[in-house]
């Protein structure tokens, strides 16, 4: 997909696919294109150039059948706060083509899986951050979409609303809905995404499992270990090791890339006592995505 | 269409708790039509005060009496004459106990008679108005009979007509009455009485408010993060504008019908048959409502929208007579007949008057000629604004 808003490209040539049951991360910071590509997706955009294909249709702001299978979550609180909850639901279903009772019990069932049950008598302006975001997840589930896109869910909300609305986007992927999740948290994407596509500037910079994307900076743990005593002799010692590729020795310890630190590092720090080393720390650094991000961008995913 | 219904009913609903339609489309007008009546009112209807003139005239010149005649018996103004030297006189309206002086010379009928003219006076003061101003009138045209008279006579003395004859031809000019009348005509009738202008006006002008609701709700769906919910359902884009100028048209029809039943009542104004008021509504509501379809595809904001919306509101409230009549000739004033609400004012003119549907064609013509060309306009415009 290609997008342009007069000079600027926002999105420029992104192309990814996403099966039933798969939750897929774009990973991005601000301003990198992720809400202009779903935009396109969920047919608010047409593309300038490129085609979105849901099920094998093509997709575009006029094609209302194929917008049957699409439930969107926009970043902004897609929610009326004069009306209530469950007024709320009635709407968008109503929008989506459901009716009568199948309305009713879809909307019932909306709201506890939300958790918004007790409160959908009361107007959404009356609920919290976090409850104004799981009915704004809510209306995007009530017509069973085949794929649901999440833009941006939790942003603004508390740990304890964030983690309530992870579990959820967890048990719908369970179901067998695809689902196309933005975000810039992490944490958030390796948590719940099958697969990632790093986006920056308008372009997929890379895509794959956590594990994939990983292994494009090395994969190798960093075991830092501070201490005294004869670290030279520790460093030759633990050099010797299988899962250890490099050793540095400096005046205060020794860094380590090693494979699988979790697993070695109970042998590292037998193997570094022999030797004569007393240590003051140990401290195990693992390859994040924030990594992978830098590594690619040459800059950190929140700037 | 269910979708549109579903849409345009939540919006109707919403825009009703919402005060501010209710206050800009009803209590607004309502107040500014009393003010208006209050500032304005009556004068159309006006009644003329007694009057009081201190007359300072020769007790023989049958000209000064033929004035005095001529004044108190005009029908229109009560005038009582108090006979007087000319400084009491003077003096009599400087002190506010008469309001008009009128001093008559020695030898001014002669004068008048010879045809050599003559100064007779009047003097106003701080109690003059209308009334005086009526005064002096009928005493110039009286005098104006006279030179009639005295003109036709020496024309007749150089045609070399005998005394008698003169004489005659005389009396003939200075008596004669015109001979150009003026009649009552189709455009008079088609004027709205002040009070109905004022009710008129006031619908029209707040009609273009009323419907600017429609466009400002769809800013409001952008502001809130809805516009692009919506956007993703099962439905075409254009069906989110049209529930909007759907919502605005039945704001604007429910709001004029209101004002101009409220406002009759009220002011004791008829509009004449209810069908046909109702056509004139429905056409002016669907030419304001065209429109939003411009708006919307102009501002981005609510802020632009808030002012394109107020001047046009302004342009063509003022240009279509809510506050005052607008008049002009040329081609000036054919571009002002095209403004849909001076074409409703017409309209309601002619349905007020006992005109019927076909009288009715030439205002509904321009009404729903307008709502088309905005329609097409706002088709060859850019999307730029809140919809995209």
């Amino acid at each position: 997909m290609v997008r342009r808003y007069g000079e600027l490209t926002a999105v420029d040539g992104i192309s990814f696919e996403i099966a039933p049951g798969e939750t897929y991360g774009l990973l991005g910071p601000n301003g990198a294109g992720k809400t202009t590509t779903i935009s396109m997706i969920a047919g608010l955009l047409a593309a300038d150039s490129g085609a979105v294909r849901v099920l094998g249709e093509q997709m575009g702001p006029s094609r209302v059948a194929v917008k049957r299978h699409i439930g969107l979550v926009p970043q902004d609180l897609a929610i009326y706060p004069e009306l209530k909850g469950r007024q709320n639901l009635n709407f968008f279903g109503r929008l989506q083509g459901l009716r009568g009772k199948e309305l009713t019990t879809r909307v019932d069932e909306v709201l506890d899986l939300v958790g918004l049950t007790d409160r959908a008598g009361d107007p959404a302006k009356e609920y919290s951050g976090g409850m104004k975001r799981r009915l704004n997840i809510g209306i995007g589930l009530l017509h069973r979409p085949t794929l649901l896109i999440l833009d941006e869910p939790t942003v603004g909300v508390d740990p304890q609303s964030r983690n309530a609305i992870l579990e959820s986007v967890e048990a719908l992927s369970g179901e067998g809905m695809a689902v196309l999740y933005t975000t810039h948290y992490m944490e958030e994407a390796e948590r719940l995404c099958d697969r990632i596509g790093i986006v920056d500037s308008g372009q997929l910079q890379a895509e794959g499992t956590r594990d994939e994307l990983i292994r494009l900076i090395g994969g190798l743990d960093r075991v830092r270990l501070d201490g005294s005593g004869d670290l030279a002799a520790a460093a030759d010692a633990l050099g010797d090791l299988a899962a250890v590729e490099q050793v540095d020795v400096d005046r205060t310890g020794l860094s380590l890339a090693v494979r699988e630190a979790p697993t070695a590092v109970a042998e590292l720090v037998t193997r570094a006592i022999a030797a004569g080393v007393t240590l003051a720390d140990v401290e195990i650094t693992r390859p994040n995505l924030e990594q992978v991000f830098l590594h690619l961008t040459g800059r950190a995913l929140r700037d | 269409m269910r979708q549109l219904w579903v849409m345009t009913s939540s919006d109707l609903r919403q825009r009703l708790r919402d005060k501010s339609v209710i206050i800009f489309s009803l209590i607004v007008p309502l107040a500014l039509m009393f003010v208006f009546n209050l500032v304005f009112g009556g004068t159309d209807e006006i009644e003329l005060e007694p009057v009081t003139v201190a007359v300072s005239a020769p007790a023989d010149d049958e000209v000064a009496q033929t004035l005095l005649d001529a004044i108190t018996g005009t029908g229109v103004v009560d005038v009582t004459v108090e006979q007087v030297p000319a400084e009491v006189a003077r003096t009599a309206v400087a002190d506010g106990e008469a309001n008009l002086a009128m001093i008559v010379p020695e030898g001014f009928g002669e004068d008048v008679l010879a045809g050599t003219g003559g100064d007779l006076e009047f003097v106003e003061g701080d109690t003059s108005g209308l009334e005086t101003g009526v005064v002096i009138v009928v005493s110039q045209s009286v005098l104006d009979a006279y030179a009639a008279g005295t003109v036709a006579a020496t024309a007749g003395g150089g045609l070399g007509l005998d005394p008698e004859e003169l004489g005659r031809v005389a009396v003939e000019a200075a008596t004669a009455g015109p001979t150009v009348e003026s009649t009552e005509g189709e455009t008079s009738d088609e004027q709205l009485g002040q009070g109905a202008a004022l009710v008129a006006g006031q619908a029209g002008l707040f009609l273009t408010f009323t419907v600017g609701f429609g466009v400002l709700g769809l800013i409001s769906e952008r502001q809130e993060g809805t516009l692009a919910r919506l956007q993703s359902m099962p439905m075409r884009p254009g069906l989110i504008v049209l529930a909007k100028a759907l919502t605005a048209f039945v704001l604007g029809v429910v709001a004029t019908s209101v004002l101009l039943t409220l406002g009759g009542l009220f002011f004791d104004v008829s509009f004449g048959p209810p069908a046909l008021v109702g056509l004139l509504i429905l056409s002016v509501v669907t030419a304001i409502t065209s429109l939003t379809f411009i708006v919307v595809r102009v501002a981005r904001t609510a802020e632009q929208a808030g002012i394109i919306q107020s001047i046009l509101a302004m342009v063509l409230g003022i240009a279509g007579g809510a506050f005052f009549p607008v008049t002009a000739s040329g081609s000036l004033a054919r571009v002002l007949d095209l403004n849909p609400i001076a074409a409703f004012t017409r309209g309601l003119g002619i349905t007020s008057s006992g005109g019927g549907l076909a009288d009715l064609a030439a205002p509904i013509a321009i009404m729903l000629g307008f709502a088309v060309v905005m329609l097409v306009v706002a088709r060859l415009i850019p999307d730029r604004g809140v919809s995209r």
